[in-house]
């Protein structure tokens, strides 16, 4: 007996209880937690700082209203209606899955839309009430500007459309959280968590049993439920309680319908949950988005035209609906009010 | 004990008590266990952790960050963000923390706060 | 005792039950201070060997022999380790307080469906609340104590089950005995 559990605990690898070695760090203009279990804290810090750096430099190259950044220089030959440019392989690379996505989501997810983003105040470092400008806001949204405006070829883009002003608000962690994923893999890390700025994405387990996390209530300090995040998974939230401002009574959040102009109502927060793939990172980011900007009565279909089995919705009165598959894996630590599942 | 134990068969009122004496200790277990309160608060400082304290106690802790002092409050189980420099005053609207895995983040001036104790109920947080 | 004014020596009667009973409380401290002497996982948990020397007399005898034995046992044996009017005897106290308490409602409980193994669970489980009570607002008036209580009370439930077992048995050969 005592045999058989000397096995059992040799089979079970490097990654028993501890150790675990958690780094917390700021960047990306945001708070990115990564811990790694079972391996020696030197190699753990010397792979999480080296995921970190490569974090704060994708933060600088694509960096949304940053003048100097690899993307701004972008924007400013789009607004001026410049022949194409020379742009990097990463950044050709994630435009076209932008644009991939964007059609996939007709539209509602559009990273074009810096313009408007901006005209909202929320190309800042910090959030305060802006005057809001309704006569910029329709021009904006008439000159309809979209990822299909951009012409990408061999490592070059031009855009049909001055209007477009690219913002990877809704997709760079994602991005990030895919690429931290091949870092990892590549160092040999076998178990590890990574979080940028609530976004996060699981790389094996935690000892015996799988990754769990816990899930923000949009309007109390502590979790609301909990889940577990298996190999490979990636869940990301988009709410109206992180990057938002209060106006006369009315909350106005990041998330901008590109049809309106205006910040989405209605809606406290989407979470995603996106099985192993390539692109799980991407998807646990973008996909929210569409989902958090759709009409009641679409939500279901949005979510499954975004290739999204696992979703859960608060609304403005605090009740939820929520997927069949998400509701076999979520488990409440605060029951809500009410529960809709589709 | 050399003589042989007699197994007579057990009473029905004692397997009664022991029935419920097994009720009453799984009920302590999951009661008591599953939210117990949490024991100290983590405050973190950037990459760094800037301190940890009981929550057993009173007692206001400044913490100088990028954009000023932060103002931290503990109080006999609780603690909360009591004043920050930051514009937005996300930090300070979070409220009082009381149960473990709870946190709050003053992003402006990286400082956060974090109830630990014991076990969380999960390794980490998506918002 | 008797008092007289004649100079006779003063014989206290006594009879063949009080030598029993003598006996089973001087059983009752030795097992306490062995108990007392023997390292226990946890500060404050022990089986509570002198509590099945409190239920025999409580079946052999009546309630007030018991009440007797027990409380004999906490002064003599916090006089013997030297830890009268401790933190010790205090607890020692409380719980053998408490747990007479629900001996003297539950030594009622038909005898046909509870044997001692019910009392000694009971027992148990309000010595230990009344020791938890006197930590909690005495000696340790700490919120942790939450995590503790479930622990003990289940090491209560445990002993109590083992101390009845061994109550009813040491009953069963004692009763054999006097038949035959």
């Amino acid at each position: 007996m005592r045999f058989l559990a000397l096995l059992m605990v040799m089979l079970m690898g490097a990654c028993a209880k501890p150790p675990l070695v958690q780094t917390q760090s700021y960047v990306f203009g945001t708070l990115v937690d990564i811990t790694i279990c079972g391996e020696t804290e030197e190699k753990a810090h010397a792979v999480s700082n080296q995921i970190l750096q490569d974090f704060q430099r994708l933060h600088n190259q694509y960096h949304a209203w940053q003048e100097s950044s690899e993307l701004s220089k972008l924007n400013q030959s789009f607004a001026l209606g410049k022949s194409p440019i020379s742009i990097g392989p990463e950044l050709s690379d994630m435009l076209i899955q932008a644009q991939v996505l964007s059609k996939q989501s007709q539209g509602l997810f559009n990273p074009a839309i810096g313009g408007l983003i901006a005209a909202w105040g929320f190309q800042r470092d910090e959030f305060t009430p802006v005057e809001i400008q309704d006569v910029l806001i329709q021009e904006l949204v008439k000159a309809n500007p979209e990822m299909s405006d951009i012409e990408i070829k061999n490592n070059s883009a031009y855009s049909t459309n001055p209007s477009v002003k690219i913002d990877l608000g809704g997709y760079a962690k994602g991005y990030a959280l895919d690429m931290a994923v091949a870092e990892l893999h590549k160092q040999g890390i076998k178990n590890a968590l990574i979080n940028i700025g609530g976004n996060i994405i699981a790389v094996g387990q935690h000892g015996v049993k799988p990754w769990r996390v816990g899930i923000q209530h949009p309007r109390q300090p502590g979790p609301m439920a909990t889940l577990d995040l298996p190999d490979g998974w990636a869940i990301g939230t988009s709410g109206d309680y992180q990057r938002y401002f209060e106006q006369n009574g009315k909350r106005y959040c990041h998330i901008i319908d590109p049809r309106t102009g205006y910040p989405a109502q209605g809606v406290q927060a989407v979470t995603v949950l996106i099985p192993p793939g390539p692109n799980a990172g991407v998807l646990s980011d973008v996909a929210s988005k569409p989902i958090f900007l759709s009409a009641p009565e679409m939500r279901q279909s949005v979510a499954k035209s975004m290739g999204v089995d696992h979703y859960l919705l608060v609304d403005a009165q605090g009740e939820v609906t929520l997927s069949v598959a998400m509701n076999s894996r979520i488990h409440w630590l605060i029951e809500p009010k009410s529960l809709i599942i589709q | 004990m050399k003589s042989s134990l007699k197994m007579t068969k057990p009473l029905f009122g004692d397997v009664l008590v022991l029935f419920l004496g097994l009720i009453f200790v799984g009920v302590l277990f999951s009661t008591l266990w599953n939210h117990a309160p949490a024991a100290k608060v983590q405050i973190r400082l950037g990459d760094k952790i800037y301190a940890t304290y009981s929550l057993d106690q009173n007692r206001t802790v400044e913490v100088k960050g990028p954009i000023g002092i932060t103002r931290i409050l503990i109080d006999h189980g609780k603690a909360r963000f009591a004043s920050s420099p930051c514009p937005n005053q996300y930090c300070v609207h979070q409220g009082w923390l009381s149960h473990m895995g709870q946190a709050a983040i003053c992003l402006p001036n990286q400082i956060s706060l974090e109830l630990l104790g014991g076990e969380k109920p999960f390794d980490s947080l998506n918002y | 005792m008797m008092d007289s004014k004649e100079n006779k020596s003063i014989k206290i009667q006594t009879t063949v039950d009080d030598h029993r009973i003598a006996k089973l409380a001087a059983l009752a401290i030795s097992l306490h201070l062995v108990e007392a002497v023997l390292p226990s996982p946890l500060p404050g948990v022990k089986p509570g060997l002198a509590n099945i020397v409190t239920l025999f007399v409580l079946y052999r005898f009546d309630f007030a022999t018991a009440a007797w034995v027990s409380l004999l046992r906490v002064f003599a044996s916090s006089l013997l380790l030297g830890s009268f009017l401790s933190p010790a005897f205090a607890l020692s106290l409380s719980g053998a307080i408490f747990s007479l308490g629900v001996l003297f409602v539950g030594q009622y409980l038909p005898r046909k469906f509870f044997s001692a193994v019910s009392l000694s669970i009971l027992a148990a489980f309000a010595h230990m609340a009344g020791q938890l009570l006197v930590v909690r607002f005495w000696l340790i008036p700490h919120a942790g104590i939450a995590y503790l209580i479930p622990i003990f009370m289940g090491a209560a439930l445990v002993f109590g089950v083992v101390n009845g077992l061994l109550t009813n048995y040491l009953l069963s050969m004692n009763s054999a005995k006097q038949a035959g």
